[in-house]
This record gives structure tokens, C-alpha cells and sequence, in this order.
């Protein structure tokens, strides 16, 4: 089946993303409730939260196919989601479909606003159900690694230690929250977790960076402050802003080489 | 005659010491010399260190190198933005908790914050005596230095096309790379408000904004400079070095003002938070010509301390004459957000 947008990495990587969970300090938007502490215990819930979910969308959608688009508050769409906890659970542990997720649910919002057919309208709806069910598996996922212990505390501030090459991790992680940030529609904080990210952690990195390789530091400089900007103000679509996150993750996948790379050959202190 | 043809021709007849400049007094000062390691007393016990973010995993490797030198001492370490942790290091204390024995800030204005609030201890003597005598409080050492520098590309001038005043810089024809968000520039203009005086400092900022192409941050003003997109910019030494090592061919060299903002010497620094003789002993290591050597050669630092080398491609500091200002005055930013604000520039 042919997705509407395109879907995050998919969940059989998501055992190498064990990093990427763990230590990864978490600024939502809104409160987090503790539950993201004890996964485990909450996955009923999540799941039941997930079926009502679904169930309330689809019943949106059959209102709006049989009684027309007056019989329908297309607003209910986001309610809904922010009123479920599993929203933080998502949010905490797999921010590129959560992303997905508020992707799906503008998808069906924007199609009933506009008037769009009901088949159109499914199918975005199908779209979002999809990305739903794969943040579940995600959570559930997570708890399992919480359940190891290997999965840190949500916590506000980093405390472990943030090596060169962990710095480009977190950098990674904080552009899937744009995307994420930008499918919520926050154009705003999109753009302040780029100019933060920039400023807080690529400046830490990028005097070692540009030693090793200074034609890459000039592009990625471009992309913080000129392509993925523009992209936000410009973009209609998550997906033109994914494409350029994920250009952009790309090539810092060849910052962490050369940085670990810059590592390894650095003289010791003592 | 140019001030640091000046200085240097003093510095052979041997009379610098009479100089009322804080570096030419350095030259003739009695600094202890740096200790090694070796020498240090073993730490033992538990620190809780909060630790500004700064030259990447640079000031990391020296921790886990002190601890692995140590294995009787455990160092807990808190990390987040400087500015930040020196709010909650404050905002703790007057919620009448303590979480952190140390503090180790990149930037000597969030050192300023806490040790205005009185909440550091005082510096022993002999490790103060180890620094530069201008570089001496009372209340928290400088740990490593980072110079303002005018980086010039020099397909398009030569050194002598630049003037050796900030100040008159606002009045050349020369284009300017900028990064007026950052906190390096925000420092600089704190030090042009202390010596120069609020008038003249937003004077300065608008017309150089009337020329200036604005960066997100300083690497870029460099990066831009280096393109020819700009004729000079603003911006801290290391910047420049780092992209020339990276770049050996890069058209881009430094020129320094004289005795004034634009040529500012900050510090990161180190302060303890209680007189637990394990903090003053931990400050000693990173003050070790061991630590000191490696922050210059790695991080492009400017070593603060005596007989260690400085950063490969930076003039010696005698030949450099930056204005004498009390770093923890930096702290005082709000009053420059206010007229970088009202200036249009931000």
C-alpha cells in the first residue's frame, strides 16, 4: 500500500535507535505526565487511547461522508489527540511518527475542510490509523527497553555525557522534532528548536568539524540557518520539510565519522 | 608609530613593566609557574561539577581524564546552556538548597551572576598567583582565554587597510560580517558600553549595522569573510585558527584593535560552591599545565597560565593589548539586550 506521506524509518530499525531513546532530554510543549516513566504499566491504555482514537476519526469521517461537512468539527480532530497520554508516550520516545501522526490528522482535517472527497478523505484517515498503530508498536518497544533499564529517566536536563559525536545524535534528534514540530503546525517553535540547535549544540561541534572537513561545515551552516528555515516558512507540505531534515541528517551522519574519526587521533589530556 | 611596534620595542629595552597596560604589566609580573599532575594532591570523594556546554566534548575529555586519574573520586556533572545553570545555581541557593560544589562556565558573565549572588568561595592564593596577574579574582579562576579579533579576508586588504581602533571602525567603508545574536558579540558590546559608555556604544551599533551582513554565528561570519562576502567580521580567535587548519589555503588572516572592546580577552571559568578543600583541588587540575596545554592545543584556547604554548597561528599576547575590564562585569547583559534592542540590531 502506497502511504500519503512519506512514513518514518520503520520500526525494525528501532532496535538500533536504543541511543536515541535513552538520554534524550524531553521539552514538550505541555506537561508530561510521569506515566512516560512506567511505559509498562501504561500500555493498556496507550492501546485503548489508540482504538478510541481511531474510532473517533472514523466515525468523523462517516459523518462526514453520509451528512455532509457542516455535521462535523474538524477541530474535535485535534483535541482528541492532545487529550490522550499516549500523545506524551509518542512524543518521548519516537518523535519521527509522531510527526506522522499530526501529519495524518491535518491530512484528514484539511481534506474535510476543503471539501474533498470522501474516498480522499479515507484515505488520509488510513494514513493517520497506520501511523497510530506504529507509534504504539514503538511504545511498546520503548517499555521494553524501559523494562531493561535501558532507558533513562525523562528528564529536562541533559546529565549524562554528551561527547562530540553523541552531540551529533541529539542534533539528529532535536531536526526529527522539527518535523514533528512542523506537522503540529508550530511553525514557530519548529524554527526555534533550529536556531536553538544550531546555537547550543552544531557551534560546539563544528571547530572540530571544520578542521576535518570544511566544505561540509559550509553546507551544513547553509542548511541551519538559510534551507531548513526557508523550508519551514516556505513548505507547504511535512514532507518537503522531512526531505530536507533528511538531507540534512544524512550528512551528519558523515560529521559523526569524521568527528569520531577526530577522536580517536586526539592526544590525550594527560 | 603602530602601539604594538611600541610595545615590542619597549619589551627589548626591558622597560614594559612601566607600562600602564595589563598584559606589559603580565610580562613583568611574578607568576607562579604551572603545576603537572604528577604534583597535584589525589582527589578523593564526590563532587557534583555543573558544566556549561562549550568547546564540544573537549572540556568532557578533560573531566574523564581527571577522573581516570583519580579513581577514588567521582565526579557528578550536570550539564546544560552556561547561562542557564548559573540561574539555577542562584535560584537553588535561594531556595536554600546546594546541588553543585563546582562550576565551570564557558563565559565569565554567568560567573559574574553567581559570584554576585556571594554565593562562591575564595581562590587560595597560590592557585590565583599561578594565573595571570589580570586574570586574578578573588572568587573564581579563569581557566582559558579567547580573544575578539577582526578576521580579514586578504584577497581583498591588507592588515594595515584595518584600523587598530574599534571605534573607528564604525566610520571606514569597510564591509562587516556580524553575528549580533551571539554571546561572544553581546559580551563585546557589554565591554564597549563599560569603556566607551552607552552614547557611544549605540552610536558604534547603528552605523556598523548600516554596513554589516548578519550571521547566525561567528564561525559563519568567518566562513563569510573567507568567501569575500564581507571585507572583516567580528569574532572570537579560535574560529579563524580552526578553519585555516581546516582549511591551510583559506584567504583569511587576523588583525587586532588596540586597548579597547575589539580586542577583549573573556574567559570560561571555575568557581567552588563550598570550601570543601576536594573543590580547590579539582580547580587545581584544570589549571595544570597538562589541562592548560591541551585546551590550547585542541580547543585553540588561550592558555592562562605560564610557559605554555599558545595556539598555533595566534600572535604572542605581548604583542596584543586588550583593554583592562573586570570580567564578571560581563554579566551585566540585560542593560546591552536593552540598547542592542533599541539600537535596531536586534
Amino acid at each position: 500500500m502506497k502511504l500519503l506521506f512519506k512514513p518514518a524509518k520503520t520500526l525494525g530499525a528501532s532496535l538500533l535507535l536504543a541511543s536515541a531513546f535513552m538520554a534524550q532530554p524531553v521539552l514538550a510543549n505541555g506537561p508530561i505526565g510521569e506515566h512516560v516513566n512506567h511505559l509498562q504499566a501504561n500500555l493498556k491504555s496507550y492501546a485503548e487511547e489508540v482504538e478510541w482514537m481511531v474510532g473517533k476519526v472514523d466515525t468523523m469521517v462517516s459523518d462526514y461522508d453520509t451528512k455532509g461537512a457542516k455535521s462535523v468539527k474538524t477541530d474535535d480532530l485535534i483535541e482528541y489527540w492532545e487529550s490522550v497520554k499516549f500523545h506524551s508516550a509518542i512524543e518521548t520516545n519516537f518523535v519521527p511518527v509522531y510527526a506522522s501522526i499530526w501529519q495524518g490528522l491535518y491530512g484528514v482535517k484539511m481534506a474535510i475542510d476543503n471539501k474533498e472527497p470522501a474516498e480522499e478523505v479515507r484515505k488520509q484517515q488510513k494514513a493517520m490509523n497506520i501511523a497510530l498503530w506504529q507509534g504504539l508498536g514503538a511504545v511498546k518497544l520503548a517499555a521494553k527497553f524501559q523494562q531493561k533499564g535501558l532507558l533513562d529517566t525523562v528528564k529536562a536536563t541533559a546529565t549524562t555525557q554528551m561527547t562530540q559525536s553523541a552531540t551529533i545524535d541529539e542534533i539528529k534528534h532535536k531536526l526529527d522534532r522539527v518535523v514533528a514540530k512542523f506537522a503540529e503546525r508550530l511553525r514557530d517553535e519548529a524554527t526555534e528548536i533550529v536556531h536553538d540547535t544550531y546555537l547550543h549544540l552544531f557551534e560546539g561541534v563544528e571547530g572540530t568539524l571544520i578542521e576535518q572537513d570544511a566544505k561540509l561545515v559550509e553546507v551544513l551552516e547553509k542548511d541551519f540557518n538559510v534551507t531548513l528555515p526557508q523550508a519551514i516558512k516556505n513548505s507547504k507540505s511535512v514532507d518537503e520539510v522531512r526531505d530536507v531534515i533528511s538531507d540534512m541528517q544524512t550528512k551528519l551522519d558523515r560529521a559523526k565519522v569524521l568527528i569520531e574519526k577526530a577522536e580517536k587521533a586526539r592526544k590525550d589530556v594527560f | 608609530m603602530k602601539r604594538r611596534t611600541f610595545i615590542q620595542g619597549l619589551a627589548a629595552l626591558g622597560v614594559v613593566g612601566s607600562l600602564p597596560l595589563p598584559l606589559s604589566r603580565a610580562l613583568a609580573a611574578d607568576i607562579a609557574n604551572p603545576v603537572s599532575v604528577d604534583d597535584l594532591p589525589k582527589l578523593k570523594g564526590e563532587l557534583t561539577l555543573y558544566l556549561g556546554r562549550g568547546e564540544g566534548g573537549l572540556y568532557e575529555n578533560v573531566l574523564q581524564a581527571i577522573q581516570k586519574k583519580n579513581p577514588d573520586f567521582k565526579l557528578g556533572i550536570r550539564r546544560g546552556p552556561t547561562a542557564a545553570l548559573a540561574n539555577t545555581i542562584v535560584a537553588e541557593a535561594k531556595a536554600g538548597v546546594r546541588r553543585a560544589d563546582l562550576f565551570w562556565a564557558v563565559d565569565s558573565g554567568a560567573i559574574g551572576l553567581v559570584t554576585d549572588a556571594g554565593l562562591a568561595q575564595p581562590i587560595p592564593g597560590d592557585l590565583s598567583a599561578q594565573l595571570q596577574p589580570q586574570f586574578r579574582y578573588k572568587e573564581w579562576a579563569p581557566v582559558t582565554g579567547r580573544i575578539r579579533t577582526l578576521p580579514y579576508n586578504t584577497s581583498r586588504l591588507t592588515k594595515d587597510q584595518i584600523p587598530t581602533s574599534i571605534m573607528e571602525i564604525a566610520d571606514s567603508d569597510l564591509s562587516i560580517g556580524w553575528a549580533p545574536a551571539y554571546a561572544s558579540f553581546q559580551s563585546f558590546v557589554t565591554a564597549m558600553r563599560i569603556l566607551e559608555g552607552d552614547d557611544k556604544t549605540a552610536k558604534w551599533l547603528k552605523k556598523i549595522q548600516k554596513r554589516a551582513k548578519t550571521y547566525a554565528g561567528e564561525l559563519g561570519v568567518v566562513m563569510g569573510v573567507e568567501r569575500g562576502e564581507v571585507d572583516i567580521g567580528f569574532a572570537n580567535h579560535y574560529y579563524t585558527l580552526r578553519l585555516k587548519s581546516g582549511k591551510p589555503d583559506a584567504k583569511l588572516d587576523l588583525a587586532f584593535t588596540q586597548n579597547d572592546a575589539g580586542c577583549l580577552v573573556n574567559a570560561s571559568g571555575v568557581l567552588a560552591l563550598n570550601d570543601d578543600p576536594l573543590a580547590t583541588n579539582f580547580m587545581r587540575y584544570l589549571l595544570s599545565k597538562e589541562v592548560q596545554g591541551y585546551l590550547a592545543s585542541e580547543a585553540y584556547e588561550i592558555p592562562l597560565v605560564n610557559g605554555i604554548t599558545q595556539p598555533e597561528g595566534l600572535p604572542s599576547l605581548a604583542n596584543i593589548s586588550p583593554p583592562k575590564v573586570d570580567l564578571t562585569q560581563l554579566a551585566d547583559l540585560r542593560p546591552t539586550i536593552d540598547l542592542m534592542r533599541s539600537s535596531g540590531v536586534l
